[in-house]
């Protein structure tokens, strides 16, 4: 049986190697020689549900927000930033032992985080202001406290910074300007505003920001033995940063995002039958036609999200957190906006219990930008909200 | 069974069945296959009707004093020419096995073959552009299919006398095509798209045959074959049927000398009254078919037939199912064969290789080469 076997293993890698290559693909020319037809797409356009779109305030708190904006001369509003900084102590801990800090220098120190990098000059002037502003303080308020007499100082911003740290150092006597007062319970309040001689805009860091909030440093020098370490520093952090906006009405037919609150807005369609059976969705595109042309800081575009909803229950409405279609929103477009929300829509064909047919837009950073689009609703007639809608038909394939 | 280990082995993890892929497949049940042997193959098959391994003849295999069981591959490569452009390529199938032997006491021989019926393998890619959004759009488009339909024979043959052996076989007749249609864009903003669906066919059949030798030279065959209608489901559900075609085949062998053996073999199938069944699903039609064939067989040693003998054929058939109503699919093919035994001839190996050209309307030809490889063991 020996031969046979050795046989038998030397056909069966014959087999083995027979059974190679496979390499089918021929072209043709449809539907001549196609059995059945090829998927058939079409193209259909949804408008929104009128009087179905609603826009919603209020989802970012004043301890929210991640961003202070400043601007002078905008479109998008005049803004001021005011922050609070706790009482500091009049000493630091140095080899264990709390000496006295005789100061001789101090810094205000704030994160820029973006800027029309097209404006030269750009100032920060630093008013010194009651400790005591809240969310309720209004742009009039602060102008009314940021006068001559209580400006600190200004830092100039370097034309080539894009991000980062501004600094304003106060030396000799001007350190009194930011000396603690006892009505103050030794807080310091500090407004900040802009100028450049041009319209402009910056976005400062709060202390929710990543890049971190604005600081006081002090300088100064403790009596101790060890020369070394005479020189010695404190540094306070603000406990408390906003800002003031005072923008334009919304006109009624329009729906709007962000703000300072962080305004969203709720579009809702109804799918037609005959998109719901058994189509395959390819493209779906929401198309917003701006109100007005977009407002904002120029090279400062924030992006335009859009997520599906769980539910709709009006503005605490949950969304879809693994699915969201997103677009730039440049400042001053007037064109039709396309964003591309596919992802989204087949979420709508899901067999069991779909999500609603809506959507949910904010802008991003939420409460944090200039830009405060402002888009026709569906109950402006023309230049209502619109869902493009690209699918394909099945052929169900099997023709002899 | 111990020295057929690797060789099962290597079976089992071997491709399943795959495809013909030729153009002329694309339509109604696919490219027909012929149930025979290796060593048929290489006769063009006109040695089918008289050939114990070849599964066309339920008498054929009458003779046969000892079990065998055969197993082919085949290895093919083709050029297509249609109007939209030329395209190679290769494919592995297999499409016949079959065990045969007598039952013991009798005059009665048993066989059991899975062999090819149809087969519908290919991939189909085309281009065009539409207009989406206001915009032309580039898409392509693929159509594939894999599989086929099939044929389960049981036979039984009967040696009425040295001379004539009667045979009787039932068929089964099944099969599936797993059928896939993809379209992709060339702008990225649109995703493709892909539908999928699994057409099944379940039929029924039944054969006899004869072979007769007259005097010492010539040995005649005959085959009739009734196929019933093929029920043709798409997914789950009912898609309709497709009749099947009666089969009427007749051959000749000639011994001409010890070392020469020349046959000539002509079949008939009515595939037209599958027309009217395959228009109303959605196909092109069928037309009826005849298949000619002659070849040789020369060996050395007349006492060792298989021992290296040396096999030449030629054929000429209408296929059935064109890709344009009204238009002949023909098929002509010149084979070249021979066989070598081992062990005692307790196995052995045929080999076979055709060249084959197709036309079937204007601007569709195709050429191929194909490569049979068999495997014969006499346990």
């Amino acid at each position: 049986m020996k031969p046979l076997a050795h046989l038998s293993a030397v056909l069966a890698l014959a087999a083995l190697l027979s059974a190679c290559q496979e390499e089918l693909t021929t072209p043709v020319d449809c539907p001549e020689l196609c059995p059945g037809t090829s998927l058939t797409v079409r193209d259909t356009v949804l408008t929104a549900n009128l009087d179905g779109d609603s826009t919603y305030t209020g989802y970012v708190g004043g301890n929210e927000i991640v961003a202070l904006l400043v601007s002078s001369g905008i479109d998008a509003g005049e803004s001021r930033a005011f922050m609070t900084f706790p009482r500091r102590s009049d000493s630091v801990l140095v080899d264990g032992q709390q000496l006295f800090l005789t100061v001789d220098s101090i810094a205000v120190s704030v994160q820029l985080l973006s800027r029309d990098t097209l404006i030269p000059g750009v100032k920060l002037y630093i008013h010194r202001i009651t400790p005591d502003l809240d969310t309720t303080a209004t742009l009039a308020d602060l102008d009314a406290q940021m006068t001559t007499g209580t400006l600190v100082d200004s830092a100039t911003v370097l034309d080539t910074l894009k991000r980062g740290a501004v600094r304003m150092v106060l030396k000799g006597s001007d350190i009194t300007k930011l000396t603690a007062a006892e009505a103050d319970s030794g807080r310091i309040g500090i407004g900040i505003r802009i100028g450049a001689g041009l319209s402009t805009g910056v976005r400062l860091g709060s202390i929710n920001s990543s890049l971190g909030g604005p600081t006081i440093i002090t300088w100064g020098t403790v009596a101790i033995a060890d020369t070394s370490k005479v020189r010695q520093s404190a540094t306070a952090l603000a406990e408390k940063t906003n800002y003031v906006i005072e923008t334009p009405p919304v006109p009624a037919d329009r729906i709007w995002l962000g703000g300072k609150s962080g305004a969203r807005s709720i579009l809702r369609f109804t799918l037609p039958a005959y998109l719901r059976d058994s189509t395959t969705v390819l493209r779906a595109t929401l198309e917003l036609t701006p109100g007005i042309a977009l407002r904002g800081l120029r090279n400062d575009s924030p992006t335009l999200e859009i997520r599906g909803l769980l539910a709709d229950l009006g503005a605490k409405s949950p969304a879809l957190v693994n699915v969201a279609g997103s677009v730039l929103i440049p400042t001053g477009q007037t064109e039709v906006l396309p964003a591309d929300v596919r992802d989204i829509v087949v979420t709508w064909f899901t067999a069991n219990a779909p999500p609603p047919t809506s959507l949910i837009l904010a802008i991003l950073p939420e409460g944090a930008s200039f830009s405060r689009p402002e888009f026709l609703s569906s109950r402006a007639g023309s230049g209502s909200p619109r869902l493009r809608i690209t699918y394909a038909i099945p052929s169900r394939p099997g023709h002899p | 069974m111990r020295p057929l280990g690797p060789l099962l082995l290597a079976l089992a993890a071997a491709s399943p069945l795959r495809g013909q892929s030729s153009q002329f497949g694309v339509r109604g049940l696919g490219i027909p296959l012929r149930p025979i042997s290796v060593r048929a193959t290489g006769t063009g098959g006109s040695f089918g009707l008289f050939d114990a391994e070849s599964s066309l003849n339920p008498a054929s295999f009458g003779s046969l004093i000892n079990v065998q069981a055969n197993f082919q591959t085949v290895q093919n490569w083709r050029r297509s020419v249609s109007p939209t452009g030329t395209a190679t390529g290769q494919d592995n199938r297999y499409p016949g096995i079959s065990i045969a032997g007598p039952i013991g006491g009798t005059r009665l021989n048993a066989a059991v073959s899975m062999s090819g019926y149809a087969d519908r393998n290919f991939v189909l890619a085309s281009r065009d552009t539409l207009i989406l959004r206001g915009v032309p759009v580039e898409t392509f488009d693929t159509l594939s299919s894999r599989g086929g339909v099939s044929d389960l024979r049981v036979a039984v043959a009967w040696r009425q006398s040295a001379a004539v052996q009667w045979g009787a076989a039932l068929h089964l007749i099944s099969g599936s095509n797993r059928l896939d249609s993809r379209r992709y864009f060339g702008d990225p903003a649109y995703v493709g798209a892909q539908e999928r669906a699994t057409v099944s066919y379940l039929g029924f059949g039944a054969s006899v045959g004869v072979m007769a030798r007259i005097g010492t030279r010539v040995t005649l065959a005959g085959v009739v074959r009734f196929d019933e209608k093929l029920r043709v489901e798409r997914d789950t559900s009912r898609l309709g049927n497709t009749d099947l075609p009666t089969t009427i085949g007749g051959g000749v062998r000639i011994r001409v000398s010890e070392h020469l053996l020349v046959a000539g073999s002509g079949l008939y199938r009515n595939w037209s009254v599958a027309d009217a069944d395959l228009v109303a699903q959605g196909g092109i039609g069928s037309n009826n078919t005849t298949e000619w064939s002659g070849g040789i067989e020369y060996f050395g040693d007349s006492r060792r037939p298989l021992r290296l003998p040396i096999r030449l054929g030629f054929r000429h058939a209408r296929l059935p199912f064109p890709v344009q109503r009204g238009v002949d699919v023909s098929e002509t093919g010149v084979s070249l064969g021979s066989s070598v035994r081992f062990v005692n001839d307790r196995a052995g190996l045929d080999l076979a290789v055709e060249r084959i050209w197709r036309k079937g309307g204007p601007g569709f030809t195709e050429s191929a080469t194909l490569l049979t490889v068999g495997f014969a063991i006499r346990p």
